[in-house]
């Protein structure tokens, strides 16, 4: 179970999260949603240790985050996808997928081509592209290849970053569909950080509704999801 | 033709050096976002290391090892003390903003780069002395003709080449050079893959240090050491860098060679003192065809 409590991160005079304090249940997909400028993005880039909190706690499993570089951080099992696709351009498919089990090769050597493996058989088109560079890749692609990168290092919990931005309904609904599948079948646990609310509820078991850096609902998805006061004051639609 | 032959070697042999000295240069930039000025003072240093051993009855060849070894632990030592700590410190007033936190360690770079040479005066005396090859400074002969061409530029160029072949195998091979890639051309998203990017960012320094370590062993037997001979070499290093393009350690390669073949055929065809106002011309001319350098980043791609 991921815990957070009264969580403050500032940027200098800037308070991005003001006490957030939520949980995310263990094998189900929460997902955070909340309008531009909410604090979602600084919300998953603390837990993964990219921003470093001014107060509150993080645990994971019951162990506490603060403090711990997201190198470390990633290797307790704890895979950030970030917004807008993050790949590296000028790498290879092959090369931006392995990159993400470099630190299992040690001691995980036969599993890290097994876990490359499955992901060329959940996004096949990567497979098609293994040789190519990154950069090369259409938007949905990039978002696949950036996910894979977070799987293979074989995550418990997968925090994503707007997995939807920039691209085609088509795709995006390809790219929630995967995960969903992921957390169904391996009881990996997604937090799952979303402009398009109506997508994101569609597929989560819980919904954390962020506004200026504050939880304003915390309750189950379909409720959220059928709340339209709530959706009219805070998400615009 | 023989003088068309002289340049051509003399050229590649110079050239073999400044690719060096650019690659070490482009990793360090690449790995760490800092011009490293200190780079040829680090292997002024680690020569006379080389130098004091060689005097005191060492073998040239441990003495060169040994030289290496310390350009590699020097640069690891400049990450670890001085250039960590002063890229680590944003929240400092003096680095707020952007341009000051990316200048700073250049800065502290120059710095370093002086105290190495006032250290080096003060250990070793700041007049030039003379540094050995390890094999003949004489020209080949065939036929009775004396050739351009020694056998200390065949051991260089093999040297380098040979440094150049494994470093690329290094970086397109294996994990670590994966991991060192990835650091310097995304730290965040390194970071996120669980790369230690304090870890491979210290090893980009160790090679640079190492590299131009390497440069200044093999360049000092014809030019003498003293605490200031290296300074030019690292200009002519910076040029061959910019003109390969800052960022691509294949065009510091080239750069370097480039560089090295016009400082060649222009002492062998014009004068020597023209040399600068040559090296000048080709990096506007560069720089204005192609910004980037020759094999600078392009945007990748969007499809």
């Amino acid at each position: 179970m991921l815990e957070v409590k009264d969580l403050v991160t500032s940027f200098g005079s800037v308070i991005a999260l003001d006490g957030v304090s939520f949980t995310a249940q263990e094998s189900k997909i929460t997902t955070v949603i909340g309008a531009n400028g909410a604090g979602k993005s600084t919300l998953l880039r603390t837990i993964s240790g990219l921003e470093h909190p001014a107060s509150g706690s993080i645990t994971w499993s019951g162990k506490s985050l603060i403090g711990m570089r997201a190198e470390d951080i990633v290797r307790d099992g704890i895979a950030h996808v970030p917004e807008g696709h993050a790949v590296i351009s000028e790498l290879s498919v092959e090369e931006n997928i392995s990159m993400g089990s470099l630190f299992r090769l040690r001691k995980f050597k036969a599993d890290v081509q097994a876990a490359q493996d499955e992901m060329f058989e959940l996004f096949p088109r990567l497979k098609e592209r293994r040789k190519q560079l990154a950069g090369t890749l259409s938007g949905g692609e990039r978002q696949m290849l950036a996910i894979s990168r977070a799987l293979v290092s074989r995550p418990k919990l997968l925090l994503l970053d707007e997995p939807s931005l920039g691209l085609a309904p088509l795709v995006v609904e390809q790219i929630i569909d995967s995960i969903n599948i992921l957390c169904r079948t391996t009881g990996l646990t997604v937090l799952l950080v979303e402009q398009n609310a109506n997508t994101a509820l569609g597929v989560a078991d819980h919904g954390v509704l962020l506004a200026l850096g504050k939880v304003v609902a915390d309750r189950p998805a379909a409720e959220l999801k059928a709340d339209a006061n709530l959706r009219a004051a805070y998400l615009g639609y | 033709m023989d003088t068309f032959l002289a340049a051509l070697f003399s050229g590649s042999s110079r050239g073999a050096i400044y690719a060096l000295v650019a690659l070490g240069l482009v990793i360090v930039w690449r790995g760490a976002g800092i011009l490293n000025y200190a780079q040829m003072g680090q292997a002024m240093f680690s020569t006379y290391i080389a130098s004091t051993m060689i005097t005191n009855g060492n073998s040239y060849w441990l003495a060169f090892v040994v030289a290496i070894l310390v350009g590699a632990v020097m640069g690891v030592l400049l990450d670890i003390l001085v250039m960590r700590p002063l890229s680590n410190k944003k929240k400092t007033e003096l680095l707020s903003s952007e341009s000051m936190r990316a200048a700073i360690p250049v800065i502290a770079s120059l710095g370093i780069l002086g105290a190495l040479q006032a250290l080096a005066g003060i250990i070793w005396a700041a007049e030039e002395r003379g540094f050995p090859a390890p094999y003949a400074q004489e020209g080949f002969t065939v036929a009775n003709n004396v050739m351009p061409f020694t056998s200390f530029d065949v051991f260089v160029i093999t040297v380098v080449l040979s440094t150049l072949a494994l470093t690329s195998l290094f970086f397109k091979k294996t994990g670590v050079g994966l991991a060192m890639r990835a650091t310097a051309l995304n730290s965040e998203v390194a970071r996120l893959s669980g790369i230690r990017t304090n870890f491979t960012r210290s090893l980009s320094w160790a090679f640079s240090g190492a590299a131009s370590s390497l440069a200044g062993l093999l360049i000092t037997p014809t030019s003498n050491l003293s605490p200031n001979t290296l300074d030019l070499v690292l200009i002519i290093g910076f040029t061959a860098a910019v003109v390969g393009g800052l960022d691509s350690p294949a065009g510091a390669v080239i750069g370097g060679f480039l560089v090295g073949m016009v400082i060649s055929f222009v002492s062998f065809y014009d004068t020597p003192e023209d040399v600068f106002l040559a090296i000048l011309a080709v990096l506007i001319l560069v720089l204005i065809i192609r910004p980037r350098g020759i094999l600078g980043a392009k945007d990748a791609r969007r499809v």
